[in-house]
């Protein structure tokens, strides 16, 4: 997935809870590191207490992406905390900027706040879909879902991602599955499908660019 | 078809499946998505969400809405578990059936939001006032937890009796895929020649936990009692692994149970037999089987995301016929195998 071609300098991932945006978001940072310099992960999920891009932050930031999260002890609360830097880092014109959004409607509230910020800047916005999570399941819960987040985040999709997974045992069905709802909702929506996700080992290809993800949340065991 | 599912929105949607239609509860992290998750369910199956408007409350409702015989729950975490204590134990005194969960975090007190194991006690030993027990399941994987949630609700219901599943954070915020049973009728549950339906088709009944007169309340216990002694006979679950031949038996709940089998496969290339005895009902306590095979082993190590309390029923269990040694974490720390497989090899001087 080449994200340079898409004209845009600040990326934001937003979608239902569980969606898989803090995946993409970190996959997303590393494979533009690749080609640019200065790259930065905003972590404004204020929804989520556990599995955050925050948890990453020693690995990322090992790799030369600053990752931007509430500091110190701050990062385990589970306090909506949106710090300073963030608009900082959407308005520095040296950075290729990613930003991970919490869930739902209540996630996406945050992206209205930051809206002088990313208004002057060309930026993509998308909304990721996995259609094996509850109440995504149909075309019309993910129309219902698009229509809802975007109106809370004041902000317009750019492009669908379709992120259909089941965790370690996805298979191919699986993803097709996804792609099938999704080319339906991108249609009716009149929202381009930027590109269907798999894992890493997963032989897939379809009607959509392919995104291989590599796995960064990792259980404890 | 198998979905991805959080841990807490995979009890929500088994409950549902259960018969379940009436839910109180309180948000509290890390298991506020069960109660996101029945208040828009809920309404899809013409049940009944209600956000209390504390955990006193809720449990409150619960008492009510458990009388007329209907299917009843609500989630919670630590210290909203500890608020709703006082409804507990007079529930459990009206011998209502109900079902609990307590999405464990770090305590004493406000604690915090990462996950642990240590209300065991207050699970499993009382909690409330009085001489009263609750059944507790402990699931391991999300798939176990929607498996759980039709039994949790039939021994609630056969006994009379409060049923809570302990779990803890990480089972509540990690995702996995799950499959789950059909939807069961809610009005096809068994019958309850107790409930307060109305009596215009039968006599007055009566729900409660009272009576004044002493003789009367010691025979009101013993009835408690009687059935305590059932549910220890005849419903005490648990799960063996690796345990044949094993060099030492590590006894583990919950996530824990999760982190000691790596610890096995990590164990094995070190030369090390290591078992796994998972109780799966933390009560009534699999004491026999423990003991049975404490006989086999020198050592029975216990370890827990709390500092040493299931260590006193395993204590029990093992009666003296093995080492008892104990490693834990606490206050949302969890262990890692690594650690864990250290206190393999210290239990057994390696």
């Amino acid at each position: 997935m080449n994200f340079l071609n898409l004209d845009a300098r600040v990326f934001i991932y937003i979608g239902m809870f569980g969606s898989g945006k803090t995946e993409l978001a970190i996959n997303t940072a590393v494979e533009l590191k690749k080609s640019a310099e200065h790259v930065a992960l905003l972590d404004i999920d204020v929804i989520s207490p556990y599995f955050r891009s925050r948890d990453q932050k020693n690995a990322l930031e090992e790799k030369g992406i600053k990752v931007i999260s509430p500091p110190g002890a701050l990062s385990h609360a589970d306090l909506p905390i949106i710090t300073g830097q963030v608009g900082g880092y959407i308005s520095n014109k040296e950075y290729l900027t990613v930003a991970d959004v919490g869930g739902n409607e209540d996630g996406a509230t945050v992206l209205g706040s930051l809206k002088p910020f990313l208004d002057p800047v060309r930026k993509k916005t998308f909304f990721v879909v996995n259609a094996l999570r509850p109440f995504s399941t149909s075309f019309n819960e993910v129309v219902r879902n698009v229509k809802k987040i975007s109106q809370s985040g004041r902000i317009k999709i750019d492009y669908l991602v379709n992120n259909t997974n089941i965790s370690s045992e996805t298979n191919v069905e699986d993803v097709e599955r996804g792609e099938k709802i999704i080319a339906k909702v991108s249609e009716y929506l009149e929202i381009p499908v930027a590109f269907s996700v798999a894992k890493d080992g997963l032989d897939f290809s379809g009607k959509f660019q392919v995104f291989k993800l590599k796995r960064y949340l990792k259980n404890l065991w | 078809m198998k979905m991805l599912f959080k841990g807490s929105e995979a009890i929500a949607e088994a409950a549902v499946r259960s018969g379940c239609r009436l839910y109180f509860g309180y948000p509290i992290t890390p298991q506020s998505e069960l109660t996101e998750y029945m208040s828009r369910r809920l309404p899809e199956v013409d049940g009944t969400f209600l956000q209390a408007e504390s955990e006193v409350a809720t449990v409150n409702m619960m008492y009510g809405a458990s009388c007329t015989g209907k299917r009843v729950m609500t989630s919670t975490s630590s210290p909203g578990f500890s608020l709703m204590m006082e409804g507990v134990s007079y529930m459990a005194g009206a011998e209502l059936p109900a079902v609990f969960i307590n999405v464990v975090r770090g305590g004493p007190g406000l604690g915090d939001i990462q996950p642990a194991q240590s209300d065991y006690f207050q699970a499993t030993k009382g909690g409330g006032h009085g001489d009263y027990r609750m059944i507790v399941l402990a699931p391991h994987t999300i798939q176990e937890a929607v498996d759980l949630m039709n039994l949790a609700f039939d021994l609630a219901d056969k006994y009379r009796m409060l049923v809570t599943i302990l779990a803890d954070g990480m089972l509540g915020q990690m995702m996995e895929p799950v499959e789950f049973p059909k939807m069961r009728d809610p009005n096809d549950v068994p019958k309850k020649d107790w409930a307060l339906t109305g009596a215009s088709d039968h006599d007055p009944r009566k729900v409660t936990s009272f009576d004044i007169d002493p003789y009367e309340l010691e025979k009101m216990n013993l009835r408690y009692q009687a059935t305590y002694k059932k549910v220890e006979e005849n419903e005490v679950r648990y799960e063996e692994f690796n345990t044949e031949e094993a060099d030492i038996i590590v006894v583990a709940y919950g996530t824990m149970a999760r982190i000691v089998k790596t610890t096995i496969h990590m164990a094995e290339r070190e030369g090390i037999k290591v078992g796994l005895f998972r109780p799966i009902t933390l009560w009534p306590f699999p004491y026999k089987r423990l003991n049975e095979l404490s006989d086999t082993v020198e050592n029975v190590l216990t370890v827990e995301m709390s500092y040493g309390q299931m260590l006193e029923d395993v204590k029990l269990g093992v009666n003296g016929k093995a080492n008892t040694p104990f490693f834990g974490r606490s206050a949302g720390v969890v262990p890692t195998p690594t650690e864990v497989l250290d206190a393999v090899k210290k239990a057994m001087g390696r």
